[in-house]
């Protein structure tokens, strides 16, 4: 359905939407992130600082030990053997500490099992020591050796710590060097997607705003729309309704009320609402039609009349359609003509009409008359005429001989008269078919029915190529026989008669006053003479009917014959002319669509 | 009642053409018994009649009162006994429709009753000598209304 308008960005909104909520949910988990392996460094760093320490401790705890044997050998004061007594708790203890904090450590808890060796052994060289400087077991070169080795052992510790401080060094370098680049990348990194992000939403609102301004044009043209719309069904005297099936709501525009004779508004529409406003004649096959719509999807044309509350009875046509909107919904649209105006020119033509076909009938009627009763009597009285044989008129006197012959020759004028009487109106009354036909081949006909008088007059007829045309091929050849005829009665006395047949084809629009314009090409078909000719002021007149330009005693004839040929001409939608020089001759011209 | 005469039925509600039509064929020189009848009415009696001998050559007026010749044609054409007799419509009107008509229902030859005793006479003779076996297969539209040259 094209008839609401689309929105088309509205999709787009909801991407650009989409894709700055994710940024936004992904900028923040990289923040999380962040935090945990700054918490994890710190710990880190705590943890290498714990080694550290109690690896100092243990240091001075044998420091501690060596200082108070130190003393102890000097002056040999018992006092200053505490700190050693002390010293081998505490290793312990600091030793039980490093061994938790390395635990996740194969390297250091070997490092430190070596450190524990090397201490055990410091230790054991303590005690020696101690024994060989006892005045008791004095042994001077032994307790050298003792102190020295002692000494020895002393930097090796002191070596082992350095090792296991420099490894958790290391450790806490490269994490913390890992840590730093992540951190150092991501900064950048964010500050693009938060980038990225804002101008996503910056994209989002341009577009609301520009969405905006376009719904408020539309709704601008929508107004004007439905105004005129109001309007043109007032001017037009018609209404819309729209009955929206899924909400079964009915909408009827303001001109829907009125056409029904109320104010616009002064109820709400329900389905059987309007079927109360239906005269009770077509009630049931409103309710029918309106029934078909839903499973047609359509409706043809109804006409039915309304009852106004006010008793008035106006005459409806009505028309519908099943639409689909683009949210999918069905809307049946309905359109109401009040057509009550159309109706009664409607009741008024149909009645002019039959009293067209009445005098159609009668004129009818009277063609029977004149070709049956009319003639009949005559046909007695012509009949009867010939019976007179000749030597009955021997006997009578020459009066009543004048008297019979002028009989004879009225009789024989009226028969003229009716015969072309009924020739004039058979060419309006009676069938027009209209065939394909060689205008040559209807020319020939004609002249072969002028063949007598052809010959008499030793006439010349000189005919070009004529025109294929869909005509009522013996009104043509008619009109051709009345042209012809026409030219040699009206012939020069003494001048053999000639008569050029011309055609070509023209364009209407070279004859506008003449020819009618809905029909692009015409075939001019002219009949030139060198005949008697007329006076071209009558060049209008000789077309009418019993319209003579001569005495009857010249030339004899009923003024029906170019009637004739007008009504054929104008048969075929065409039109007839005629022009002349007395004493030279005439043209008749004839034009017919293409 | 001559025998070997062709035996002719006037169908024709006019005094005066029956008038004509007898004096005609009294003066041409053909051995005839003329019947006449005055109305279709009286026509089908005849020719249903058993008794009577059919026609040679029936001539039938359009406009009879009773039963139209057209309506006469219609029923002859229709009953078997009747179907093969020659028909020769005779009649005021030369109305195409007539022409037309009486044509598609199966009459032989359409007269137009003249205005001269003379060409009634020479009608009359050619109808009546025309060979009707020949003329029959041959019909056509163009020949169907006589024309005399």
């Amino acid at each position: 359905m094209k008839w609401i308008p689309n929105f088309n960005s509205s999709n787009s909104l909801r991407v650009i939407f989409v894709i700055a909520v994710f940024i936004l949910l992904f900028l923040s988990s990289i923040a999380y992130k962040h935090n945990q392996d700054l918490n994890e460094s710190s710990k880190l760093v705590m943890h290498t600082y714990e080694i550290n320490i109690q690896l100092e401790r243990l240091m001075s705890a044998i420091k501690d030990a060596e200082t108070g044997q130190r003393g102890y050998i000097i002056t040999r004061n018992g006092r200053f053997l505490a700190p050693y007594l002390y010293s081998r708790d505490k290793v312990n203890a600091s030793f039980i500490t490093l061994k938790k904090l390395t635990a996740d450590n194969p390297i250091q808890q070997r490092n430190l099992e070596n450190l524990f060796k090397l201490i055990i052994q410091r230790f054991v060289s303590f005690e020696n020591c101690l024994k060989y400087s006892d005045p008791k077991t004095y042994d001077k070169r032994k307790l050298d050796n003792y102190m020295f080795g002692g000494r020895i052992l002393m930097e090796n510790i002191r070596f082992q710590v350095d090792k296991m401080n420099d490894i958790e060094k290391k450790y806490l370098e490269n994490r913390l060097k890992i840590y730093d680049q992540e951190i150092s990348l991501s900064p950048i990194f964010s500050i693009s997607l938060f980038l990225t992000a804002l101008t996503f939403i910056l994209l989002a609102y341009r577009q609301i705003s520009r969405d905006f301004e376009r719904l408020k044009v539309f709704n601008k043209k929508l107004l004007i729309s439905s105004g005129l719309m109001a309007e043109s069904e007032i001017i037009g005297k018609f209404s819309t309704w729209q009955w929206d099936l899924d909400s079964n709501k009915i909408d009827y525009s303001d001109n829907q009320f009125r056409i029904l004779g109320v104010e616009p508004n002064s109820f709400v529409p329900e389905k059987e609402t309007f079927l109360d406003f239906v005269h009770p004649d077509d009630k049931d096959a409103v309710a029918a039609s309106m029934q078909g719509i839903i499973e047609k999807k359509n409706l043809p044309f109804i006409y039915y009349k309304i009852a106004r509350p006010d008793h008035e009875i106006r005459h409806f046509k009505s028309t519908g359609k099943l639409l689909t909107d683009q949210q999918g919904s069905k809307i049946l649209l309905g359109i109401n003509f009040d057509i009550t105006d159309e109706h009664l020119l409607n009741i008024e033509l149909q009645e002019r009409n039959r009293e067209l076909e009445k005098s159609n009938k009668e004129l009818a009627s009277f063609n029977h008359v004149a070709s049956h009763d009319l003639q009949e009597p005559l046909r007695k009285i012509q009949t009867f005429i010939s019976r007179v044989s000749d030597a009955d008129k021997a006997v009578m006197s020459d009066s009543a001989r004048e008297y019979l012959s002028k009989i004879e020759s009225s009789a024989k004028r009226m028969r003229v008269l009716i015969d072309d009487l009924l020739l004039f109106s058979r060419t309006n009354t009676t069938k027009k078919e209209f065939i394909k036909s060689n205008l040559n081949e209807l020319l020939e006909n004609a002249e072969s029915e002028l063949t007598e008088i052809i010959h008499e007059k030793k006439a010349v007829i000189t005919a070009t190529k004529l025109p294929k045309l869909d005509v009522i091929p013996y009104q043509i050849e008619q009109l051709f026989i009345n042209l012809i005829g026409n030219s040699l009665k009206y012939s020069q006395p003494g001048r053999i008669p000639e008569i050029i047949v011309e055609s070509e084809k023209v364009l209407s629009a070279a004859y506008p006053d003449l020819l009618e314009q809905t029909t692009k090409k015409f075939h001019k078909i002219t009949f030139s003479d060198n005949g008697m000719g007329f006076d071209p002021q009558f060049k209008e007149t000789i077309f009418v009917l019993f319209q003579r330009l001569h005495s009857k005693t010249d030339y004899p004839g009923t003024g029906i014959g170019l009637a004739i040929c007008k009504k054929i001409v104008e048969n075929h939608k065409g039109h007839i002319l005629a022009d002349s020089i007395p004493g030279k001759g005439s043209v008749f011209t004839v034009f017919l669509p293409d | 009642m001559q025998k070997n005469a062709l035996y002719i039925l006037l169908a024709d509600d006019d005094e005066d053409d029956r008038l004509f039509f007898k004096d005609a064929f009294e003066e041409i020189k053909i051995q005839t018994n003329v019947d006449f009848v005055h109305d279709g009415m009286q026509l089908m009696d005849h020719l249903n009649d058993p008794e009577n001998k059919l026609p040679d050559i029936l001539f039938l007026d359009l406009n009879m009162p009773k039963k139209t010749g057209k309506e006469c044609l219609i029923e002859i054409k229709k009953t078997e006994r009747l179907k093969n007799i020659i028909i020769a419509i005779y009649s005021t009107s030369s109305s195409e429709e007539d022409i037309e008509d009486t044509f598609i229902q199966g009459a032989n030859i359409y007269i137009k009753k003249p205005s001269d005793f003379n060409t009634l006479k020479k009608i009359i003779n050619e109808v009546v000598t025309v060979n009707w076996h020949y003329h029959t297969s041959g019909l056509n539209r163009d020949n169907f209304l006589l024309r005399l040259k």
